[in-house]
């Protein structure tokens, strides 16, 4: 620290005020934050219905999970949705980025329409969708009516209602991710392109040998959080199915399973035990998507 | 220039169709709120009302349930926590950046930490506290946890850390205290990264669903995003889509005006809100 004239406050004094400027936010995230996720991980070593005081039952929670048929179901259904929600997801939003990344007449305007998708909440989402896709609805009309199809379950058949689940997200998480590829296409520096393009390098070799490499920790940030965002999936299957999670629980994912032995059941421990097995698949990948940018860079 | 002379009407053309694809339902949504509710599902579809209705089904859901009612709750909750956010992150994330104190760099790991927890982790115990707390079903329920986001101290930290010294010593010898040196030369310096927070912790907590769904019974308290499922999914009741539309026209219209205003520093927001790891 310099040395002044006019210092009133020595560098012992007003280091301290750092400590009063960070004090507010770190007691409430103590009190919002650690607290409960401290207090979830106990809980799920206990039996507690919210009436009678909990009883210890240890790790017993967990173990029952690889019994519980409940839980596999969700677990089966989440990892489906993953798998749905980020391959096709970082494809289509990378072709699109690439796509809107180029120079044509009406480019910003088609652009901003592609966006759209990015601006209502997950419920508005939800609920346009499902009148979308009426069994009689906007959506059979057309993918069916030029072959005389009228009715179309895209919710209420066990074999198509995960897939609706996962095109509706998809549809708002395409135009999102291109955002992300098109800021790391917007860093890459004009010369590698232009020093490309002088050496007689073609479109397709120019993406090959300079942006593709350029993009690596953008690949790895869309992929990543893609995975992250599909674990933690809970409003489409609440809001968009047929009844939260259904039908036969085929849409039952792990986010709604928390939600159904909480509340519904009341199962305390059971809906922490399950919330802390997503929490360490998130870590998993979160720790993935360390190990690659370390790798990238 | 001469890349748009050469540009392929391929190029144009694709980009016309993924447009229209992915904008087709917005385009939906926004018609149908002014149809009349037998012409939302005819088949062929009605590109445009026949039958313009105004504000007609904007009535109809204000009058099956409290719309404004909760457009004022949704609003209320998100300014609260756009506002707590905005200044509470900017003072912490300028106190972990200029600050050397004892423990810094322990506590600014806590708060790191709790940006990697998914809110499913949070929401049994966190509802035990909160119940325990005896702030079920109120205002306080709903509003305050949340009320802050860790994503806010760490994008403020980063950007407060670029702040020149000299700027601050400056305010140092015109004798103000370390506070008011805060409020008058860091928080209007730290006005456009402020700005992109604003809008995307404002869309968040828009768009929040789970914590209002478990802490609130009374319809009075609910939040649009939790209202409007009671259109879609009445109970005892036919969908009613028009009415549906309408709300969830009036649901998107908030972050649409914000994307409309302040387009840069919405894209900003965004992207940084997503590279932040």
């Amino acid at each position: 620290m310099r040395t002044g004239p006019v210092r009133r406050w020595g560098p012992l004094g007003r280091r301290w005020w750092g400590l009063i400027f960070v004090l507010p936010v770190v007691g409430y995230f103590a009190v919002f934050s650690i607290f409960p996720v401290l207090f979830g991980f106990t809980l799920s070593l206990t039996d507690y219905d919210l009436l009678d005081p909990p009883d210890w039952v240890g790790f017993d929670n967990f173990r029952n999970l690889f019994t519980d048929h409940l839980f596999l179901t969700a677990l089966g259904n989440t990892l489906m949705f993953v798998a749905g929600a980020t391959v096709p997801v970082w494809l289509v939003s990378l072709l699109a980025a690439l796509l809107f990344d180029q120079a044509f007449r009406g480019r910003e305007i088609l652009k901003t329409l592609f966006f759209l998708p990015v601006l209502p909440p997950v419920v508005v989402v939800a609920v346009v969708w499902r009148m979308l896709l009426h069994p009689n609805g906007i959506m059979t009309w057309l993918a069916g009516a030029w072959r005389g199809v009228t009715e179309i379950d895209w919710l209420s058949s066990t074999a198509l209602a995960p897939l609706s689940m996962i095109a509706v997200h998809d549809w708002a998480a395409i135009p999102f991710f291109m955002l992300i590829w098109l800021a790391g296409l917007a860093g890459i520096p004009p010369e590698l392109r232009d020093a490309a393009h002088i050496d007689g390098a073609t479109p397709a070799r120019t993406f090959w040998h300079i942006d593709l490499p350029q993009l690596r920790s953008t690949a790895v940030l869309v992929a990543a959080l893609s995975t992250i965002n599909a674990f933690q999936t809970f409003t489409l299957q609440y809001v968009l199915s047929t009844d939260p999670g259904g039908p036969a629980n085929s849409t039952l994912v792990l986010g709604l399973l928390v939600l159904k032995y909480g509340f519904q059941y009341f199962r305390m421990g059971d809906a922490a035990a399950v919330s802390v097995v997503m929490f360490a698949m998130i870590l998993t990948v979160t720790a993935a998507q360390l190990w690659f940018n370390r790798r990238v860079s | 220039m001469s890349a748009r002379q050469r540009a392929h009407p391929l190029l144009f053309l694709t980009a016309l169709a993924a447009a229209i694809v992915f904008a087709f339902p917005i385009w939906f949504m926004v018609t149908s709120a002014f149809k009349a509710e037998p012409e939302i599902q005819a088949i062929p579809i009605h590109w445009l009302p026949h039958d313009f209705q105004w504000l007609n089904r904007f009535r109809e859901a204000a009058d099956f349930a409290p719309l404004w009612r909760y457009f004022f709750n949704s609003t209320l909750l998100s300014l609260v926590h756009v506002a707590i956010t905005v200044f509470f992150g900017a003072l912490a994330g300028f106190g972990f950046a200029k600050y050397r104190f004892p423990g810094r760099s322990v506590l600014f790991f806590c708060v790191i930490c709790t940006l990697m927890i998914p809110f499913q982790i949070l929401v049994v115990p966190l509802f035990i506290e909160i119940k325990a707390f005896g702030w079920q079903n109120s205002y306080p329920g709903l509003i305050i946890p949340g009320m802050m986001n860790a994503f806010g101290v760490f994008m403020m930290r980063q950007y407060a850390a670029d702040l020149p010294d000299e700027l601050l010593e400056a305010g140092r010898v015109d004798g103000a205290g370390e506070f008011h040196m805060f409020l008058r030369i860091v928080l209007p310096l730290l006005l456009p990264a402020l700005t992109s927070l604003a809008i995307i912790v404002f869309i968040w907590s828009w768009g929040s669903f789970l914590w209002p769904l478990v802490i609130v019974q009374d319809r009075e308290l609910n939040v649009l995003a939790v209202g409007l499922t009671n259109y879609s999914q009445p109970y005892q009741h036919a969908p009613m889509w028009g009415a549906a539309m309408a709300a969830s026209t009036v649901a998107t219209i908030p972050i649409a005006c914000l994307f409309v205003f302040f387009q840069r520093y919405f894209i900003k927001g965004l992207t940084a809100a997503a590279v932040k790891g």
